[in-house]
């Protein structure tokens, strides 16, 4: 197969004028060919990114050149994107199966962000589903002082580990 | 105005208190002249100082810390609340009567026997501490390796404790005299080696590999590095001990070998620490390290700077004149220094998480980060780092004023960094700061960006 060269896309303008360039850059992802790969510069290093890029297949590699200068090289990943990851039972209250839980409302994605940000994101969605309403989470690791404030709330959750982070899928109670 | 709530481990405040009112005391005293620099090193007032800031400070703050963790790596609860405070109350009354012990050691026999009793009392409260982390920390698997490393640090504990109850014994009730003299000659230094290292150092070990990725979001999987620094730890520890105490009552080449294999394996599982630390660091995905872990980077250097003294008093043969040096180093720069600088996280966390826990995603709320004021905090550590390397250098040339006058002033930054804790605790500065914007819990905007 042969590579197509790797698409340009450069944000650092945008982002110094105050812009917004997430919509370019799902854009310029999307249309990847086979193989091509993305290269990113930026004012900053974008991690959030990795985690939606990431689930796209797309493998990042990030260079800080300098004081607001960096250049992130997003390539697809040989193996196919990662399959939903085999489901891991935790012990206690939290576990469960998934079964007869409804379709998540919305999907979070908390990797990369440090502790308690993704607590807070997440009890922030809880709190605007309606009783037995699903919302999905994908953390980095297993949100251990979360389970007291779901207890507290009434909420239930699941989790299982994946190959790249953590899923949890928790339900509003009544 | 405190914060409690069941979301914390109920004494843990408590003996964070505690154990830094001791540290309080163990540098005041050596400062007012009591102990050392200004009395011997080994003399009874010295050890009496020595056993408030290793029982008093450390052991507190690190059974306090674990009270606290060890629930959340292992997702288990504690079997009790209550037991925590038998640890605290009976550690506190143990020392207590221990310091009173040394102080009337050579003058009034009776009275010194109180040392054996509190040692006693310590040991007991120490159990019960012990077993209440083993319950959890039992019950998970596959066993995490932070707490692989708890576990290991506290077999060393009691290793510890058992040595120095002997020497208790052995000097204030003549009747075990002759059975435990000769622990007294050379055992002293197996008690320091199994206290700092086995204990406190690999317990350290175990915590910072738990809270040093989690808040700059370095890969938290350690590999066989950190696979490597926890067999190379335990094994050079226990055989440097084992072989070494052996051999002080049985005195035979191939136990003094074992013990020498030991001490390699030390040097190289803190060697191989040193160098996961600069892994971890460097493979953070948080750009802006946050000021605890930046001052925590003075403790990794005193544990560096620690690691290469030792060797090298052991090679020319002057580990007796450099060990006070040595002691401060490790004592107040590696673990003292990773006990502030990780305190100044904890404690402003937990604030945060009992303050605000039940009102989040219903309203605003302040940050973690609003509870400390960062620039306010940053000389603090300066100057603690600082004065213990003064404290250090000045011990290896026998400097006693300079000592003291370094000690003073690392003093007093443990007393404005107290003041800080303090003011994290009842969200002092919280109360200055806007409360942050409800953020919509989208997929990553800007704002979850730039960081």
């Amino acid at each position: 197969m042969t590579k197509a060269a790797p698409l340009t896309l450069d944000v650092r303008p945008e982002l110094r004028a105050g812009g917004e360039p997430f919509p370019r850059i799902m854009l310029a992802a999307a249309s990847l060919e086979p193989g091509q790969a993305l290269r990113l510069l930026a004012t900053f290093e974008p991690i959030p990114l990795y985690a939606v890029l990431g689930r796209k297949g797309l493998a990042h590699r990030a260079i800080h050149h300098g004081e607001a200068d960096w250049e992130i090289l997003f390539t697809p990943e040989t193996s196919a994107p990662p399959a939903p990851p085999p489901p891991r039972a935790t012990s206690g209250s939290h576990s469960g199966d998934g079964s007869g839980w409804p379709e998540p409302k919305q999907s979070l994605d908390n990797r990369g962000l440090q502790p308690p940000e993704p607590m807070v994101r997440i009890l922030s969605a809880l709190e605007m589903l309606a009783a037995g309403e699903v919302i999905e989470a994908w953390n980095d690791r297993e949100p251990l002082l979360l389970y007291p404030e779901l207890e507290a709330r009434g909420a239930a959750i699941q989790v299982r580990q994946g190959t790249t982070g953590v899923r949890l899928l928790i339900r509003r109670g009544a | 105005m405190t914060a409690t709530s069941d979301r914390l481990s109920r004494w843990t405040p408590a003996m964070f208190a505690a154990a830094l009112l001791n540290l309080g005391l163990g540098l005041l005293l050596p400062v007012l002249g009591v102990g050392w620099p200004a009395q011997p090193a080994t003399g009874p007032i010295s050890l009496a100082v020595v056993h408030l800031l290793t029982i008093g400070w450390l052991t507190l703050l690190m059974f306090g810390a674990l009270f606290q963790f060890v629930p959340v790596i292992t997702s288990r609860k504690l079997p009790s609340q209550a037991l925590p405070l038998v640890t605290l109350l009976g550690v506190e009354s143990g020392l207590v009567l221990m310091v009173g012990g040394f102080c009337a050691l050579g003058h009034w026999a009776w009275v010194a026997r109180l040392l054996p009793v509190g040692g006693g009392l310590v040991i007991v409260a120490l159990l019960v501490g012990g077993a209440t982390l083993l319950v959890p920390l039992a019950a998970k698997r596959p066993v995490p390796l932070s707490a692989r490393f708890v576990l290991a640090g506290l077999g060393f504990l009691l290793l510890t404790i058992l040595l120095g109850l002997s020497f208790a014994l052995a000097l204030t009730v003549p009747a075990t005299g002759p059975a435990l003299a000769p622990l007294l000659t050379d055992g002293v230094g197996y008690h320091v080696l199994a206290g700092l290292g086995g204990w406190f150092t690999l317990t350290a070990i175990g915590v910072s590999y738990e809270l040093l990725p989690m808040f700059m979001l370095a890969p938290h999987e350690r590999g066989a590095l950190g696979a490597a620094v926890l067999w190379a730890g335990v094994g050079g520890f226990l055989a440097a001990l084992t072989a070494g105490l052996a051999g002080s009552v049985w005195p035979v080449g191939w136990l003094a070998a074992l013990e020498q294999v030991g001490r390699l394996g030390i040097v190289l599982a803190l060697g191989l620490y040193l160098a996961d630390v600069v892994r971890l660091y460097r493979s953070r995905r948080r750009r802006q390290i946050e000021l605890h872990n930046r001052a925590a980077i003075g403790a990794f250097v005193a544990l560096g700077l620690a690691m290469l003294l030792a060797v090298g008093a052991v090679v020319t043969d002057r580990l007796a004149a450099l060990a006070p040096s040595l002691v401060l180093l490790v004592l107040l720069g590696w673990l003292s220094g990773l006990g502030l600088t990780q305190l100044y996280k904890v404690v402003a966390f937990l604030s945060w998480l009992s303050r605000y826990g039940g009102r989040l995603g219903r309203g605003p709320v302040p940050r973690v980060q609003d509870l400390v004021n960062e620039p306010r905090s940053v000389g603090f550590f300066v100057l603690y780092f600082a004065s213990v390397a003064v404290a250090a250098g000045a011990a290896a040339f026998e400097l006693s004023d300079v000592i003291r006058a370094a000690l003073a002033c690392a003093l007093l930054a443990v007393l404005l960094l107290a003041r800080e804790y303090t003011r994290a605790w009842r969200a002092v500065y919280a109360r200055g700061a806007p409360a942050a914007p409800a953020r919509s819990p989208t997929l990553p905007g800007p704002q979850g960006v730039r960081r």
